[in-house]
């Protein structure tokens, strides 16, 4: 499918919950609504025309002014199209609904945005640290202003 | 015959063998630099440049200097590559595997001292002397096996300098 036609597809199905990027790329950029999120997942990798058997990369963004998004790359095997879908999260209390059920691969994704951003993903089957060390103890490393144990910041030029 | 020309030894020729007589120390020194057996042991890149100079173009095998893929085998470790606080406790329990006299090689930036992750990183140890003693450092991102081949040579002329009483004042301490 063409960007057009899978921008359109999802506008059929969450009409006012997609907004779409104005960026020029050869894949869709899209922000879901949250409260949709989930249902937009299933819809993606269920739906014979979209077929987004494969989620090749989650991760969590935390942006210099201070908000939280979820990026999920999608793609098709089948019929070899892309996707990019994000979400916008709440800056105080980031959280949204897992997507593991929907595809194994963001199971560890999600683990991984979990300990470094500190984005809950509710329903998490296994909801572990995945790559700090055992008793990491200092927060989330990868937000904006951080800083730890031995953690020496760039100089100013 | 070279070798034995250069000991510090006096020799005296009987028929059918010889008599000679010489130091502890070199004898001692001399078996522990010739055969400075490394552990198959690499962490990122800089494994890739160790693997390189350990195959047969450069030929680490010359040096005496043979992979083990055991601690308990190994006199040498290369700590080559980028060290994490994850990987630091479990380079450091290998380290304590391996049998005395044990010597270690800082390979890269990375291992001297953080490298290009030095500044703005939350995971990697600056510098894995500040975990376990480092004999030779050889800096580069990854060194040359060139490089590698000079910091172990450097290494075989410390050893020559060792003394078997240091090791034994050493030892009272422990």
């Amino acid at each position: 499918m063409t960007k057009e036609e899978i921008i359109n597809r999802f506008k059929d199905k969450f009409g006012p919950d997609i907004e779409i990027s104005e960026i020029d790329q050869p894949e869709p950029y899209l922000y879901i609504s949250k409260q949709k999120f989930h249902e937009f997942c299933e819809l993606a990798k269920s739906d014979p025309q979209l077929d987004f058997d494969f989620l090749f990369q989650l991760g969590g963004v935390h942006y210099p002014d201070d908000r939280f998004e979820v990026v999920l790359c999608l793609a098709s095997h089948e019929k070899n199209h892309r996707a990019v879908v994000k979400v916008k999260l709440d800056k105080d209390n980031p959280e949204i609904e897992t997507v593991s059920d929907v595809w194994q691969a963001a199971n560890w994704f999600e683990r991984e945005a979990m300990e470094l951003f500190g984005i809950k993903f509710t329903d998490h089957p296994d909801p572990r640290p995945l790559l700090l060390y055992e008793d990491w103890d200092y927060g989330y490393p990868m937000r904006k202003g951080w800083t730890g144990p031995d953690f020496i910041p760039m100089p100013e030029k | 015959m070279g070798l034995i020309e250069k000991a510090p030894a006096y020799i005296e020729r009987l028929p059918g063998g010889g008599i000679v007589t010489t130091t502890m120390d070199w004898v001692f020194n001399q078996s522990r630099a010739s055969s400075l057996w490394y552990m198959l042991f690499g962490l990122a890149c800089c494994a890739i440049e160790m693997m390189a100079t350990g195959a047969s173009r450069y030929d680490f095998d010359r040096f005496g200097m043979i992979f083990r893929a055991s601690p308990r085998q190994a006199d040498l470790m290369f700590v080559a590559g980028t060290v994490t606080h994850k990987m630091a406790r479990r380079v450091k329990l290998l380290y304590e595997q391996m049998a005395e006299p044990r010597y270690v090689i800082a390979m890269g930036g990375c291992a001297c001292n953080g490298g290009p992750f030095y500044y703005d990183c939350y995971s990697v140890l600056k510098g894995i002397d500040q975990i376990i003693p480092v004999d030779v450092y050889i800096p580069g991102c990854p060194p040359r096996p060139e490089s590698l081949m000079e910091g172990c040579l450097k290494l075989q002329q410390k050893i020559k300098k060792e003394k078997l009483s240091d090791w034994a004042s050493d030892r009272k301490k422990a």
